[in-house]
């Protein structure tokens, strides 16, 4: 039989390993997609995943049950992304731009195009989306990311960041608002 | 309220995105639906999150042996968090056969080390009295015989008025 997240939460707890390896396995490609939505690189979504995990195993006495796992960890997850792009922004200027184009050049593969012409307008679409998402507040590029990248629904957006459902609604209203203006040329 | 060309009603845009997202039901739902159908910049707006917000999404799709070196680093990470966790937990255990008022005596007495200890270099530290005295004192010296000086001159001016009516009278 299947255990359910909070019963192998209750079982790492106490002390079991393998109970805690079995929800990294089952979190693990979910984990890693949110962390890739907010840092856009291969590498960095990776360490951003797996320190989530750490945490979340160091911490796990705190886990008290009121929420599910997969909200509580889902929450030390996005605090850890943020934590991420915040230290980016501190970064001067040059190197930022930098690795923003390491980031989205990799991803979007523009060789399967057929012209010349759609493969430039992919890569500067691209490069447009990193910057739009990039100039969003870190809450609505949350409430963004969770509901667009991830399609969870609003409550439990609601739930990862702690918030009402109706803040849920308006960050995510003003920055769809804030992305069509950036990103109208490309409609 | 109706919108201009490029934008939609401004009382309409959150119920549009949360239509969008499959996020309205019942009555809610129909009246957006209703309102598209007759509203022609909202439903231009419609179409632009259906054309732009996809394209925001970037597609990761790692391979394989990815995931093999994602489990063996979290294995290897996780292993070094249990080493640490064990090695602060037997030295909670040693500390865990002393008597709990053996350890708090030892705090009393460390403190009280720590003040008698901390007053005695403080007071090293501070300059000796006795020449700091004697600067502050040589003004106030210098004052005093300049009011004793004042003094006498007050007596004199005293005795000049207490004289002058006499002159007058004699």
């Amino acid at each position: 039989m299947k255990l359910g997240d909070e019963q192998l939460v209750a079982l790492a707890q106490k002390g079991d390993q393998t109970a805690f390896e079995e929800l990294v396995q089952r979190h693990q490609q979910k984990a890693y997609r949110i962390a890739f939505d907010f840092a856009r690189d291969r590498e960095e979504a990776k360490d951003l995943s797996q320190e989530a995990f750490l945490r979340a195993y160091t911490h796990l006495n705190n886990f008290d049950g009121r929420s599910g796992f997969y909200t509580w960890f889902y929450r030390i997850l996005v605090n850890i992304c943020l934590d991420y792009k915040r230290r980016q922004k501190r970064a001067p200027a040059e190197e930022f731009n930098e690795t923003v184009e390491n980031q989205i050049e990799p991803s979007h593969p523009t060789g399967n195009l057929a012209t010349p012409d759609q493969q430039v307008i992919a890569s500067q679409l691209s490069r447009k989306v990193g910057e739009a998402l990039e100039s969003l507040p870190p809450k609505q590029r949350t409430a963004f990311i969770l509901k667009n990248h991830q399609g969870l629904s609003i409550r439990e957006i609601a739930e990862i960041m702690q918030t009402a459902e109706g803040t849920v609604k308006v960050h995510l209203h003003r920055a769809v608002r804030a992305l069509r203006e950036d990103l109208s040329e490309f409609a | 309220m109706a919108g201009n060309e490029n934008s939609a009603c401004k009382n309409m845009e959150e119920d549009l995105v949360l239509y969008y997202y499959k996020e309205v039901s019942g009555a809610q739902q129909t009246r957006v639906e209703n309102h598209i159908k007759e509203c022609a910049p909202c439903r231009l707006y419609m179409q632009e999150m259906a054309s732009i917000l996809p394209s925001t999404v970037m597609n990761d799709d790692p391979p394989e042996t990815f995931w093999t070196d994602y489990n063996r680093e979290m294995r290897l990470k996780l292993s070094e968090v249990r080493e640490k966790k064990a090695w602060w937990q037997s030295l909670l255990g040693l500390l865990q056969p002393w008597p709990r008022s053996a350890i708090a005596m030892a705090a009393v007495v460390a403190l009280a080390l720590t003040i008698t200890l901390g007053k005695t270099f403080w007071r090293s530290q501070e300059p000796p009295p006795d020449d700091q005295a004697l600067i502050e004192e040589l003004p106030v010296a210098e004052n005093l015989e300049f009011f004793k000086n004042m003094e006498v001159l007050d007596a004199m001016d005293f005795l000049e008025s207490s004289d002058s009516p006499a002159k007058g009278t004699t």
